[in-house]
């Protein structure tokens, strides 16, 4: 796809993912710009990044320019025996970092909440592959289940107020630190060892599951690793597909599969997403969910570099004779110049060749 | 993106250890050693482009795809925090981040404790780890001076020798964590540039494993 405004990318793309969405059942959601701030405020570690913009309403209640869309789409999802399956495009305000400012984050994605079974989370998962495919050719679509490495650590016997460190770690693949810590708190060898080739296995998912299995991981981690193999069997034969156990998701609103989306040219993940009942549960629905989102602004990476030149032409002329002026410039642009036609050369202005028009001709 | 690896090193002594180690694992690029006026250095068959930038930048082009990989120091890594993947401990440049101060201070729980630095997140992570609330100073340079001068009670910073502590009637009151230079990977070259990082990763591992 080629683009040349950032407008034009995230239109352009929200368009092919709307239409793949829709032709498999989404329909389009649309929350308030503003939520009551208590809904953030009983969640704040779910939103990335720290602060929110808030304002007191005209009834004294204390709202927020939404910094995220799930929360909003889960809070006004009422129970339902049928599978909600809704999309969105909106924009979400956040200080991300606390040094750049708050920053208004376009997102798309979609939430498929109810009871899920093993199809519904594979056509998730489908549906996040082929949405990356939808923004370049080349694209990765890691996933992981968050029972492998945790579960494995604990059917282990690795202490518990170790393992949120060893995890942190496993996000970083810093096997020297992680095997450090291993070793002073007296973890065993063994257990080490499949540790570390847990948090560096990288392969296509079936390959990945295979692999997976002739580690000796422990009941948990292997519930775990059969859940993937299904998974891994239903989308077969889906491009891009990776298991990647270093990544990580907060695990107090984040169960089973999570995943991150990549292409080239963007140098962080511009898919997120995975099953977030654990979010659900905190929000006081029954309901099982799973979703990811797109940042939009992030394609921004993908516009072509800006035009050197602020126009071809610039026509330079003393305003004797329109008319005449006009036709030649209509002339010009006719051929598929960019033409600036003015008095004087704007300060700093860049062009390909300057014209005078005198005596009712352009001249060089 | 450029199959080629693009390297951020960082500049100065540390920066020239790391290369050595670099051309040692079959990485090497002659034009380093003429550099004249040349920002970047690329050697096509290696399949690698260095640069040198500023020690504390390199976690920053790392992060933001500029560079692929990076050598920076676990200091700036604890400090900033980039999302960034950390394959290798060179076990180079190594020192440790200290609470540092005069030898007879004693630490009042009753007050707050002024902590001079210019590693704010780590002193910040250091002692709420410790339960204690502190008054982070935020200095740029010549943090011994804080305490000498009553600016704080103590400091936070990296200690390789002592000797500038002990010159200035300062010690070492406890140890915080190890540093050293560590190899970088941004996260997305990472996986598009698999085969090419995790080998290029691999043959340091084993040159710096030769060297210890």
């Amino acid at each position: 796809m080629a683009f040349t405004q950032f407008s034009s990318v995230s239109d352009g793309v929200f368009a092919s993912l709307r239409n793949l969405w829709e032709r498999r059942g989404y329909t389009r959601y649309r929350v308030s710009r503003f939520e009551e701030y208590d809904l953030y405020a009983k969640n704040r570690t779910f939103i990335t990044g720290s602060s929110i913009l808030t304002f007191t309403d005209t009834d004294g209640r204390l709202m927020a320019l939404k910094p995220d869309v799930t929360l909003s789409v889960i809070k006004n999802t009422a129970p339902s025996p049928a599978l909600r399956k809704l999309y969105y495009r909106e924009s979400v305000y956040r200080a991300s970092d606390p040094s750049s400012g708050f920053a208004e984050i376009q997102q798309a994605g979609l939430e498929c909440i109810g009871d899920l079974g093993l199809f519904d989370v594979c056509e998730v998962i489908s549906l996040a592959a082929r949405s990356l495919a939808a923004l370049s050719d080349r694209y990765i679509l890691d996933l992981t289940h968050l029972g492998l490495l945790g579960g494995f650590l604990e059917d282990s016997g690795v202490d518990p107020e170790l393992r949120p460190e060893l995890l942190r770690l496993a996000g970083e693949k810093n096997s020297h630190e992680a095997g450090a810590l291993m070793r002073r708190a007296g973890v065993p060898d063994g257990v080490s060892a499949v540790f570390d080739a847990m948090i560096h296995l990288r392969a296509p998912l079936e390959e990945a599951v295979a692999r997976l299995s002739a580690l000796p991981l422990g009941d948990r981690a292997a519930a775990a690793l059969s859940e993937l193999a299904r998974i891994a069997r239903a989308l077969r034969g889906t491009e891009g597909i990776y298991l990647d156990l270093s990544l990580r998701s907060d695990e107090r609103y984040y169960e089973g599969v999570v995943m991150s989306g990549y292409i080239p040219g963007v140098p962080s993940a511009v898919l997120s997403g995975g099953r977030y009942d654990g979010l659900m549960r905190r929000l006081h629905k029954s309901a099982g969910a799973m979703g990811f989102a797109l940042y939009l602004n992030l394609l921004e990476r993908l516009l072509p570099e800006p035009e050197t030149l602020d126009a071809d032409v610039l026509v330079l002329h003393d305003g004797s004779d329109p008319e005449g002026l006009l036709r030649a410039v209509g002339g010009l642009e006719a051929e598929g110049a960019r033409v600036r036609v003015d008095r004087a050369a704007p300060e700093g202005f860049r062009c390909g060749r300057i014209l005078r028009y005198e005596g009712g001709e352009l001249r060089e | 993106m450029s199959d080629i690896l693009s390297v951020a090193l960082p500049k100065g002594r540390l920066g020239d250890k790391v290369y050595g180690i670099f051309e040692r694992a079959g990485f090497g690029c002659p034009d380093i050693l003429d550099p004249g006026r040349k920002l970047i250095f690329e050697s096509p068959e290696h399949g690698v482009r260095y640069f040198f930038v500023k020690p504390s930048d390199v976690a920053i082009y790392v992060e933001r795809g500029a560079a692929d990989i990076g050598v920076a120091g676990k200091d700036i890594l604890l400090e900033y925090a980039p999302q960034v993947y950390e394959l290798l401990d060179f076990g180079i440049g190594r020192c440790k981040m200290c609470v540092c101060g005069r030898p007879d201070f004693r630490d009042d729980p009753n007050r707050t404790l002024r902590v001079a630095t210019k590693f704010t997140k780590i002193a910040r992570d250091y002692y709420a780890g410790l339960g204690r609330s502190i008054d982070s100073i935020h200095l740029n340079g010549s943090i011994e001076l804080a305490p000498i001068l009553g600016l704080s009670d103590v400091i936070v910073d990296i200690v390789e020798t002592g000797a500038t502590l002990r010159e200035n009637g300062l010690g070492v009151l406890a140890e915080v964590c190890d540093i050293s230079a560590r190899l970088i990977a941004n996260k997305v070259s990472y996986k598009f540039k698999y085969d090419a990082v995790t080998a290029l990763a691999a043959r340091l591992r084993d040159t710096t494993e030769v060297g210890k």
